[in-house]
């Protein structure tokens, strides 16, 4: 292999950025059709608490990721049910109070700002093997709710009302849809950090929906950009020293742009 | 009693701390009030975020954090205008994918050099670090937002409350909804230096929502907002020097409690019977 | 201090509403008929100066009020119903200014006309849909135009407003301004002074018992019709359109 992948610890981050880049062929195409896009940033957001608390836990950080995401995502729920404030706001402000929360606990937890900088951005080293079989793991489920949903999901997205008439549950598995892309934001915080997961999970699909013809191949364009951008975005920030998060963020933006000017 | 409220304030530094984010709060509490009624935080929350590569360029610069604040959301509102107006995607996903890319290279430029930016400054804020010079921008900008604010308020209240109709009582909805977003620029770069980039959005929202459910009428909840934020300074700086805590994080939670808080007080909307007056 | 329309031609991407011409005299009550989507509202917003002309002349003495149809509105704003019948008077007040004292008893008094009075500090979201539209016609009326085009409103509205509505139109065109009103119902039509039929372009224009003929209503609405026992009576059949 050559350098810098042929130590151990950048062979692990390889290996999980092709994991991720499965993930986003599968459902960053679904959250890309289906406009899920600030859900899977605020999912991302949201799990930053849980990263802090994880260390000094000693839990898996990806458990209290989770449970930091599904305690934001009820909350969203809950002040929307109250009617007192709309959704959006909601959602802002959620995000920022996890946030805020996340702050104040890293200070008694990170001596210096650097922890910090690793969970909001991701980081190189530190993959375990435990974090690229949950990843795998991940990966596996999403491909598993694909084959089975996908039909679902396709109808409910091209028309809302009609699918529910042709008998299809919806509900159920858009429910299982947004769970899914929870479950990927949440592996992919080791990567590229609580700020970027849409780094992956979002900017790769969104520049092949600009050109793919079908669902198919834009799971599988996206799939193949996705797996260009984060090995790329691995040594460029190997180069510079710096979280693969804002790297793969750059080049996939930079990749996006220059589709949209050719295409429009 | 007294003497536990006031004391953390006795010192240069918290004096002005405090007066930062009450100059900041009494521009960001009304302003947040507007943002709510066009429902439009994630417009609040996109242009903070994507603004992040022009305050790392100019603190990597040495430039005053106002210049690359500005620069900042320049850039980020043209990338977010041009990225939502592309109909192929739909405007949510290229907004995500203008602000994501803006904030990673913003972190990639504070990341990259020798010497890094303080991240972690511009991202939450240094407001134990303003210097009276900055509290004297802060203000001049907040005393700008709020005059504006204060001259275009029947206008605004036109176009968000009956858009078919504010055309023909005086007023053309699409451009005081721009002119709402300049004004959403310009706090935000006054309350960046204090908040940080990601904390802002706390105290244009959340003290407005909080206002929003407590005041019945227009002019009540752009005053109380204004308070509301105040308050969320004060508590916050008392939070962090008491509780060692970071100040704006702990400014922005206060925001969020106070927010919680409001929602104890029942809804408004149900009317009351009322006995029919013979 | 007539409203004259000539030729008048217009629409955003394609001609929507074409061949329109009318004259209304001050006093009158205009009933504009016509199907969903056959260019009442294009209409309004032509003589609002808010469509772009293809061709023809609008010659109003003054910028129309307008009252939009109510689920336009945003119902969770925090405004009484006189704060929402004082924007009527925001168009005629400088930024800088209070709104003056003469306005706001002139709201009281509007208020007070349309029978909501004793509401006027009541939130407007808590109002009920018929007290919402009087408000809105009150706000209306506070702009003090002589010409008030109002888009369908006696839809959704309860009896007892519906007849106090139809009943302060009456004393509006006593004072001598010119009401069009966006319509489905073909009998309020018949009972008021004029009527445009519109589908796309102008079918009919004159007094309704002369123009308001089996043929024109079935080319207005073009084949929705529903005739009752009786033979002149007819009501159109609102279509739902996806």
């Amino acid at each position: 292999m050559p350098a810098p992948f042929d130590t151990p610890f950048m062979q692990r981050a390889l290996v999980e950025a092709l994991l991720l880049a499965g993930l986003a062929g599968v459902l960053g195409s679904w959250i890309v059709l289906r406009r899920f896009a600030f859900f899977t940033h605020g999912v991302g957001t949201a799990a930053f608490p849980g990263l802090v608390v994880a260390g000094p836990a000693g839990v898996a950080p990806q458990l209290t990721a989770l449970g930091a995401a599904l305690v934001y995502a009820g909350g969203v729920e809950w002040l929307a049910r109250t009617r007192r404030v709309a959704s959006d706001a909601a959602t802002g402000l959620m995000l920022v109070a996890a946030l805020a929360i996340g702050v104040v606990l890293a200070s008694d937890v990170f001596a210096s700002g650097a922890g910090v900088d690793r969970l909001l951005f991701g980081s190189l080293i530190g993959l375990r093997d435990r974090d690229l079989w949950l990843t795998a793991a991940a990966l596996g489920g999403a491909l598993a709710l694909e084959l089975t949903l996908r039909r679902a999901w396709l109808a409910r997205g091209f028309d809302p009302t009609t699918a529910r008439a042709l008998g299809v549950r919806v509900a159920l598995a858009d429910r299982a849809l947004l769970l899914a892309v929870a479950v990927a934001a949440v592996v992919a915080l080791d990567a590229v950090g609580a700020l970027l997961v849409t780094a992956v999970l979002v900017i790769p699909a969104a520049t092949v929906r600009l050109v793919a013809p079908s669902v198919p191949s834009l799971q599988l364009g996206t799939a193949a950009l996705a797996a260009v951008e984060s090995v790329t975005g691995l040594w460029l920030a190997y180069e510079l020293n710096i979280g693969p998060g804002p790297a793969i963020a750059v080049l996939g933006g930079g990749v996006f742009a220059a589709v949209v000017a050719v295409t429009r | 009693m007294l003497g536990w409220l006031l004391d953390p304030f006795s010192g240069p530094l918290m004096q002005r701390a405090l007066a930062e984010v009450i100059v900041v709060a009494l521009a960001c509490g009304p302003l947040g009030v507007w943002v709510l009624l066009y429902r439009q935080s994630y417009a609040a929350e996109s242009i903070s975020h994507a603004m992040l590569p022009g305050l790392v360029v100019a603190a990597l610069a040495g430039a005053p954090l106002l210049l690359g604040a500005t620069g900042g959301v320049l850039v980020a509102a043209a990338a977010i205008a041009l990225a939502g107006r592309d109909e192929r995607l739909g405007g949510d996903v290229g907004v995500a994918v203008a602000i994501s890319a803006l904030f990673g290279l913003g972190a990639l430029l504070a990341l990259s050099p020798d010497v890094p930016a303080r991240l972690g400054e511009l991202l939450f804020g240094d407001l134990l670090g303003v210097t009276g010079g900055d509290v004297a921008q802060a203000g001049a900008l907040a005393a700008g937002v709020v005059a504006a604010l204060a001259l275009a308020h029947r206008r605004l209240a036109l176009s968000a409350f009956d858009r078919a109709a504010a055309p023909s009582l005086g007023a053309r909805p699409a451009r005081w909804e721009l002119a709402l977003l300049a004004l959403l620029a310009v706090c935000t770069v006054a309350a960046v230096r204090g908040l940080g980039n990601l904390l802002v959005v706390a105290l244009i929202i959340a003290p407005a929502a909080a206002a929003l459910n407590l005041a019945p009428r227009l002019p009540a909840a752009l005053a109380l907002s204004a308070l509301l934020a105040a308050l969320a300074g004060v508590l916050g700086l008392l939070a962090s020097y008491r509780l060692n805590i970071a100040a704006g994080a702990a400014v922005a939670l206060a925001a969020v409690g106070l927010f919680l808080a409001s929602l104890m007080r029942p809804a408004t909307a149900r009317p009351r019977r009322r006995p029919v007056r013979s | 201090m007539s409203v004259r329309v000539h030729d008048l031609a217009g629409g955003y991407t394609a001609e929507v509403i074409t061949g329109v011409a009318f004259d209304l005299e001050p006093g009158t009550i205009c009933a504009v008929l016509g199907p969903n989507g056959g260019g009442k509202t294009t209409l309004f917003r032509a003589l609002l100066g808010e469509l772009p002309l293809r061709r023809g002349t609008v010659s109003l003495p003054a910028r129309p009020a307008y009252v939009p149809q109510t689920d336009r509105t945003r119902l969770d704003f925090p405004v009484s119903a006189l704060d929402v019948v004082l924007m009527g008077a925001y168009g005629r007040t400088p930024a800088w200014r209070r709104v003056a004292r003469a306005d706001r008893d002139a709201a009281r008094a509007t208020l007070e006309r349309v029978g909501l009075g004793d509401r006027a500090r009541r939130r407007f979201g808590a109002l009920s849909g018929g007290q919402r539209q009087r408000v809105l016609i009150a706000r209306a009326l506070l702009q003090d135009s002589p010409v008030i085009l109002l888009d369908e409103p006696l839809s959704g509205v309860d009896a007892a407003s519906a007849t106090r509505i139809e009943a302060l139109f009456g004393e509006l065109r006593d004072e001598g301004r010119v009401l069009l009103v966006a319509t489905h119902d073909v009998e309020q039509a018949r009972r008021w002074d004029r009527v445009v039929c519109l589908h796309g372009r102008q079918i009919a224009f004159g007094p309704p018992d002369e123009t308001l003929t089996t043929d024109v209503l079935t080319r207005t609405y073009g084949g929705e019709l529903v005739v009752l026992p009786g033979g002149e009576r007819a009501i159109a059949v609102e279509h739902h359109r996806h």
